[in-house]
């Protein structure tokens, strides 16, 4: 298995420069970089469910009784601990009951539980470490591999890997937070070194224009639309008939087609108006749709602008998008929109957490009931994790020293693979703890890509998404 | 294999040198395994680089280096049978590395690569006589004699001042001009082109655009991106420096050193502050330095970073060079090691990116300059003074010293009694009863810390701490009446709270609760003073500068005795309390005040001390006049001091101690380091030799280093960026690295001809003038098949290249010929988004409108913010300003169709453009330069007559003639 472009930038052969020899598609890139995978893969598309500000893992998905025995005493874990914003406090039991659900027994809090039914099919990692407890870097961590900004983000190195199965959609979607973007805003799903063409595209579901620019002004009638692609296409043509061998003229024509193509398989695909009723309530959508109020942060809202992200990531992958990344939660601002519960655990996480495991279980059930789930791998991530003891009593401090992340679908099998301590303070064997680099190892790995060989190089550096670190956890592989 | 050798490292078995020579294995191992096992990196255990090997299984080393698939070295290829053979006779041998044998990573001395070889003056080909014009035309015709490649045509008048308009300038020529240069080139071709080439070079607009191909390399932004993305509103001012610098035809050395060090070099020149804006242009982790901060180990990484990206920006930038790569090991390609990267993090060790004032005028900043000087002066003599007496008071006045000092520092400063004691609620039976006092802000305001002042009142004997609750909650509410939004921002109620005495307390307000107006205290556990009553003396609302907002304010209660003007409402927010602490420990405090003064009476000399005093005076007379001095204006650069912003604190040239990192970690420092720069070439120490480690004399040094006559990156890499800013691709192009993972020159002799000559002249409009006058750069862009079989890519220059423009250019030529272009040059940031300075500040490109003529200035005047990029110009290939761009990609995409045809902004302009142009010719000549052909004519006669001109202009700007440069 060879690299087409094993690095443009290696042999200095840029588009600008070398144009005689490129074919159209390289310049349109519905072509990965890779002319083929190189082993055979599990997955062919991925789903990213990023939870911006920090999820509490002992809240939500790692049950810790060992803080129900020491709650309310002042949590001792026998050495100096340094928080982001205040001193360690007394041990902080889940702010919610934990239950056994599915075979396996896998204990899920309340407002998680509608995860409960796939809970068997859910790989999750208890033990993965972080590197800072600063939001911006961790964000950029988990969205890029590094924990400063000027590295191309999973999505783009999968695009730009894999690139698109339908040249009339972009292969890498981000659905943000209606309310705002994340840490870092645009640097999460930037392709910075890579082709601009893998850079994520934005879609904001429900706004009349949800991709930037997909439609025409309104100054422009239908017919002058339609009439000025015809006269463009004449024009471009007459002059790049005098201009011999040079193919980004004619892929700059065809790339017209492509946009006018795009307005209509985008608006199709955004339009969940058709989806059978069962299928919006699957995914908890509310009757009055994206309107629905959250003044006042609640669940019914949360389920709403989660489940509709969820439902427009499985029409959109189902057309051939490659990756998409939903963002639950905005960077920090009044009234709090996500998950850095500093303040109140129960009055965020509540809401926060329960539409996305609304949203999350209609997403594995859909998938599952159309055979997609098989091909199709979910990452649930988040920054960083949160503290085993209270922050004023009602709210938890950053922990970046351990977390959970999940992942299902696309040749993962469930089970717990990492295991944090009785406290979900560190890992439990800190020797063996799960980080990023290896997480996307094996998301490369199922892939079909081997992450040691998607390279390019930028600045004497064969950059690669997991840095010179990662390994494939190997237990998770079905 | 790790395994392997972890357990080699294990068992200890020492083998002391024999052999008194070199053995010819130490060069096998210093070519193939010192790399990972040196002292730094200690793969496995095992370094080569300190003195003699040991090992306990030396067969071990045969063993992986052997057989069909070696484990060494890891991801490269085999050592040579001849090398292997060597290694086992060494191993058999007993393996010695004698001792005073030194096994060193060669590869970190050795400078065998082209861009480290001195600069020559290549002699110039005596080829292409009847087509060159000038030494350029000499070196590339003598590459194409090497290929079989001959030259194409000269490109047509039309075509060149278009060229040249867009390479110069970043605009179109106008109809005016074309015709101009047209008439005149038929008079004389050659006169008329170096005319054209001088006007552009002469404008204004050309400083304009070869500023952004430098603010690109400088990873320009008005933001710090990160989290909370703030804006910069003082980062502009570098940015008008550059296109000055341009356009003034700075000598490039003068540009460099004034980069790094223009406020040590020219202190008179307030340029040399401006400059400076170039190491700070790169993103800053604001959270975590201001709220984190250096006492946690989180923001001393977040320091670390900032370094590395100061580090790297004036290397890759001005030396093509990736010191970065040494980061957590020597650099594996080229003559960097460790110690060089953390060299120089210690030229920086003193800085920080801040807001800091510089000089409007020469005069006001020669001023500063002598009144700091003389203050430095005065403060330097009191201290020799003082010294003096230190020196004769000897131990025991430094003792006594120390107890004062550890008595002040224990909060026990003399107690300063007011009158107006502060606020006093009604005395009531119950602790339980709760009692609340509130203020009112005029406006909503962020506040970082809420300070309560306990009130000192010997009623009862009690003293310090009369009245502060025992149990408490801080709450904020969007109403007086605390019925909206309330929330709490600190609660104290679940446990008892230790009192205070008269020691503030202050309280952090979190993120995301700072913005505030009504703000409450609720005593729910009062203590017990006979009777119960809740008593404070002051309330301090602070903003992130430490202002108190809530002086003067509106104060209300749930009730209140009113007694005098001892105990008022109003006392609470006078800012008048009681300092100070409980009598015992002020008569400790006095006592040891008294025994250093003692102390210092029996050594102390009437005359010092009268001199001391005299010199206080004269500087604070000296501090009165630098206060008095116009301030000037900000800019955002490197600085030294700037006003704090909560755990952000500015060094004041008190320099961090920057330590070699192993692996790149905080937490494993190695020797501290230094300030110097790596040793690029003969002559140069890797340590700066300076007589003081200043702070401005680091930068200063490294100043000099980049300067230096010797070095061989400096003006080769600006030469080529140059070449590259016209012909689309560098002679070396991989422009931030000409090293060994970097590509190699197609044209070395080349290069190093424009470099030399760049460094006598120093001037890039020299540069652009030998480039674009040659006969290289006046070829046609027309592609013929033979060529393009030898050389496709035109690496050899056998044709111009068609270009397409760049984002900005694309912009700036739609509002130019929609005639809505404004030329006004400089000053702050016109800004294409809805401004919101929240605490995560917004930008929202949506909201804005594109008929706002504030907006229609050019491109490079576009405030750039990083969190949040201008959607449409990130389409179109814009530079990210988070990374060094030192060359732009050239991408074709739908979106970019999607952009140019239904973006706002185009709509706005061809409604602007129609109203410039009527008909057909007179659109084609606006927007092309040129007439229509009648095949075009007929084409758009239809669409002009069924859907009118803007119409047909947005048509014209989807061109790909509009788009592209021949």
């Amino acid at each position: 298995m060879s690299i087409k472009h094993p690095s443009r930038r290696q042999f200095g052969t840029t588009l600008a420069s070398s144009f005689g020899g490129l074919a159209l598609t390289d310049l349109l890139a519905s072509d990965g970089a890779l002319s083929g995978t190189h082993h055979p893969a599990r997955a062919k598309r991925v789903i990213q469910l990023f939870m911006a500000g920090a999820a509490s893992h002992v809240d939500l998905f790692d049950y810790k009784p060992q803080l129900e025995k020491e709650q309310g005493q002042q949590w001792d874990p026998g050495e100096q601990v340094e928080l982001f914003q205040s001193s360690p406090g007394v041990s902080q039991q889940s702010y919610w009951e934990f239950q056994r659900y599915g075979d396996s027994g896998k204990h899920l809090s309340e407002p998680v539980s509608p995860l409960g039914k796939h809970v068997d099919d859910i790989a999750f990692v208890h033990n993965v470490v972080g590197q800072t407890g600063v939001h911006s870097q961790g964000t950029l961590l988990q969205t890029t591999g590094f924990n400063r900004p000027g590295f191309p983000s999973a999505g783009s190195w999968v695009s730009y890997a894999l690139g698109s199965e339908n040249e009339n959609l972009p292969s890498f979607v981000v659905l943000p937070d209606h309310r705002g973007f994340a840490s870092n805003g645009v640097k999460n799903w930037s392709s910075m070194f890579l082709p601009a063409q893998h850079q994520g595209t934005v879609i904001r579901l429900g706004d009349e224009v949800p991709i930037n620019d997909l439609y025409r002004p309104d100054s422009i009638t239908k017919a002058a639309e339609s009439d000025a692609l015809g006269v463009l296409r004449a024009l471009n043509q007459q002059h790049a008939a005098a201009r011999e061998r040079d193919s980004r003229l004619t892929a700059r024509i065809r790339s017209y087609e492509l946009a006018a193509q795009m307005q209509l398989s985008a608006t199709e695909a955004l339009d969940v108006s058709k989806e059978p009723q069962y299928i919006k309530d699957l995914y908890g959508l509310a009757p009055e749709g994206p309107g629905v109020d959250d003044t006042k942060i609640n669940h019914k809202a949360e389920a709403e602008f989660f489940g509709r992200k969820c439902l427009a990531a499985r029409r959109l992958l189902e057309r051939g998008v490659r990756f998409v990344q939903i963002f639950s939660g905005n960077e920090n601002g009044f009234p709090r929109r996500n998950w850095d519960s500093h303040d109140d655990v129960k009055r965020d996480h509540g809401p926060l957490s329960n539409g996305m495991a609304v949203g999350a279980a209609g997403l594995i059930e859909d998938l599952k009931q159309r055979g997609m789930l098989e091909d199709t791998l979910i990452l649930w991530t988040t920054e960083f994790g949160r503290m085993p003891c209270a922050q004023r009593n009602t709210g938890r401090d950053h922990n970046p020293f351990v977390f959970t992340n999940w992942l299902c679908g696309g040749g993962v099998k469930g089970g717990t693979f990492g295991e944090s301590d009785h406290w979900g303070y560190k890992p439990l064997d800190p020797n063996n703890a799960t980080q990023v680099y290896d997480v996307y190892a094996t998301i490369l790995h199922l892939l079909g890509i081997d992450h040691e060989r998607l390279t390019v190089r930028h600045n004497s550096i064969d950059r690669r998404l997991t840095d010179v670190h990662g390994h494939v956890i190997q237990d998770m592989l079905a | 294999m790790r395994g392997a050798l972890t357990i080699i490292s294990v068992f200890f078995l020492t083998i002391s040198g024999t052999a008194a020579d070199s053995h010819p294995a130490h060069a096998v191992l210093e070519q193939n395994c010192i790399e990972c096992h040196n002292s730094h990196d200690k793969k496995g255990g095992v370094a080569l680089d300190v003195g003699p090997l040991k090992l306990d299984d030396l067969e071990l080393i045969i063993d992986v280096v052997s057989g069909d698939n070696p484990e060494m070295p890891p991801k490269r290829d085999p050592l040579s049978l001849a090398d292997l053979s060597v290694l086992e006779k060494w191993v058999r041998g007993g393996a010695a590395i004698p001792d005073g044998t030194v096994l060193t990573d060669k590869r970190l001395a050795d400078r065998k690569w082209w861009s480290l070889q001195p600069m020559m003056s290549p002699s110039i080909p005596a080829v292409g006589e009847d087509w060159a014009r000038n030494e350029i035309d000499r070196f590339v015709f003598a590459k194409w004699q090497e290929k079989g490649l001959t030259p194409s045509p000269e490109a047509d008048s039309r075509t060149l001042i278009r060229r040249l308009s867009y390479d110069l300038t970043g605009l179109p020529p106008t109809r005016e001009e074309i015709a101009a240069f047209l008439f005149e080139s038929e008079q004389n071709a050659d006169t008329a082109y170096a005319k054209l080439v001088e006007r552009l070079l002469a404008s204004p607009r050309y400083g304009e655009q070869w500023a952004r191909h430098w603010l690109d390399v400088a990873r320009y932004g008005e933001s710090h991106g990160y989290d909370k993305d703030k804006a910069r509103f003082n980062a502009w001012p570098y940015r008008d420096y550059v296109i000055r610098s341009f356009n003034a035809d700075k000598p490039w050395s003068r540009f460099v050193q004034e980069q790094i060090a223009g406020d040590v070099l020219w202190p008179e020149d307030p340029e040399g502050v401006v400059a400076l804006g170039f190491v700070a242009a790169g993103p800053w982790d604001f959270i975590a330095h201001t709220e984190v901060g250096e006492g946690k180990l989180d923001g001393r990484i977040a320091k670390h970073m900032d370094r590395d990206d100061m580090v790297s920006a004036v290397f890759n930038a001005f030396m093509s060079t990736t010191v970065q790569c040494a980061q957590c090991h020597n650099h594996k390609f080229d003559p960097v090691s460790m110690e060089d990267y953390y060299r120089l993090h210690a030229v920086f060790a003193g800085v920080d990116r801040a807001d800091r004032t510089y000089d409007l005028d020469p005069y006001t900043a020669q001023k500063r300059i002598d009144l700091e000087t003389d203050i430095g002066r005065i403060e330097q003599e009191i201290r020799e003074l003082e010294k003096k007496t230190e020196a004769e008071g000897g131990t025991e006045l430094e003792q006594s010293r120390a107890r004062v000092a550890a008595l002040k520092t224990a909060n026990l400063a003399e107690l300063k009694m007011v009158p107006e004691r502060g606020y006093h609620s009604a005395i009531v039976k119950s602790p339980d009863e709760e009692k609340w006092v509130q203020v009112e802000l005029a406006e909503e305001a962020d506040i970082t810390i809420i300070r309560l002042i306990g009130t000192y009142d010997k009623f009862g004997n009690i003293g310090a701490g009369f009245g502060f609750p025992v149990r408490f909650k801080i709450e904020i509410a969007d109403d007086e009446k605390f019925e909206t939004n309330v929330r709490i921002v600190g609660d104290f109620t679940k446990r008892d709270f230790t009192n205070p005495g008269v020691r503030p307390v202050d309280v952090t307000v979190e993120a995301s609760h700072r913005s505030m107006q009504f703000v409450r205290i609720t005593a729910t556990k009062l203590p017990r003073h006979n009777n119960h009553m809740f008593a404070l003396a002051e309330l301090k609302l602070l903003d992130a500068h430490g202002n108190n907002l809530a002086a003067g304010v509106k104060v209300t209660a749930k009730d209140s005795i009113e007694a005098s003007n001892r105990w008022r409402r109003a006392n609470l927010v006078d800012s008048k309390f009681t300092t100070g602490a409980d009598p015992k420990a002020i008569a400790e405090l006095a006592k040891a005040h008294e025994d250093l003064t003692e102390i210092l009476n029996k050594i102390e000399l009437p005359e010092r001390v009268t001199e001391i005093e005299e010199l206080k005076k004269k500087k604070a007379g000296k501090e009165k006049k630098l206060k008095e001095l116009p301030t000037g204006k900000m800019v955002y650069a490197l600085a030294a001091d700037f006003n704090p912003r909560g755990n952000f604190k500015p060094t004041e040239g008190k320099m961090r101690a920057v330590h070699l990192l192993h692996r790149g970690d905080l937490t494993t420092p190695g020797a501290r380091m230094n300030p110097g720069a790596p040793p690029l070439w003969d002559g140069v120490a890797p340590e700066f030799a300076l007589d003081s480690f200043k702070e401005g004399d680091r930068r200063a040094a490294l100043a000099r280093y980049l300067t230096h006559a010797e070095n061989p990156l400096l003006w080769r890499s600006a030469a080529n960026r140059i070449w590259l800013g016209h012909f689309g691709r560098g002679i070396v192009d991989s422009p931030n690295d000409f090293g060994r993972m970097g590509l190699k020159p197609t044209h070395p002799k080349l290069l190093d001809w424009l470099a030399t000559r760049f460094r006598e002249t120093e001037s890039v409009k020299d540069l652009h003038r030998l480039i674009v006058t040659s006969s290289t750069y006046r070829q046609s862009s027309v592609a013929d098949p033979d060529k393009a079989a030898i050389d496709a890519s035109n690496a050899f220059y056998w044709r111009a290249n068609r270009r397409k423009l760049r984002a900005e250019e694309m912009r700036d030529s739609i509002l130019s010929v929609a005639g809505a272009l404004d030329l006004k040059m400089g000053g702050p940031s016109f800004q294409d988004f809805k401004f919101k300075n929240d605490h995560t500040p917004k930008y929202w490109y949506h909201l804005h409108d594109p008929t706002d003529p504030e907006t229609h200035r050019r491109t490079i005047y576009r405030f750039i913010a990083r969190s949040q990029t201008q959607p449409f110009l990130t389409t179109l290939d814009c530079a990210d300003p988070s990374q060094m761009v030192a060359k732009r990609d050239e991408t074709t995409t739908a979106l970019q169709a999607l952009a140019l045809m239904n973006n706002p902004f185009i709509e706005t302009m061809s409604a602007k453009f129609a109203e410039q142009a009527g008909t057909i010719d007179e659109a084609f000549w606006i927007a092309l330069g040129r007439a229509p052909e009648d095949a075009e004519k007929d084409v758009l006669k239809n669409y002009i007559e069924k859907h009118g001109m803007p119409a047909t202009a947005r048509l014209l700007f989807n061109l790909n003639e509009f788009s592209y440069v021949d």
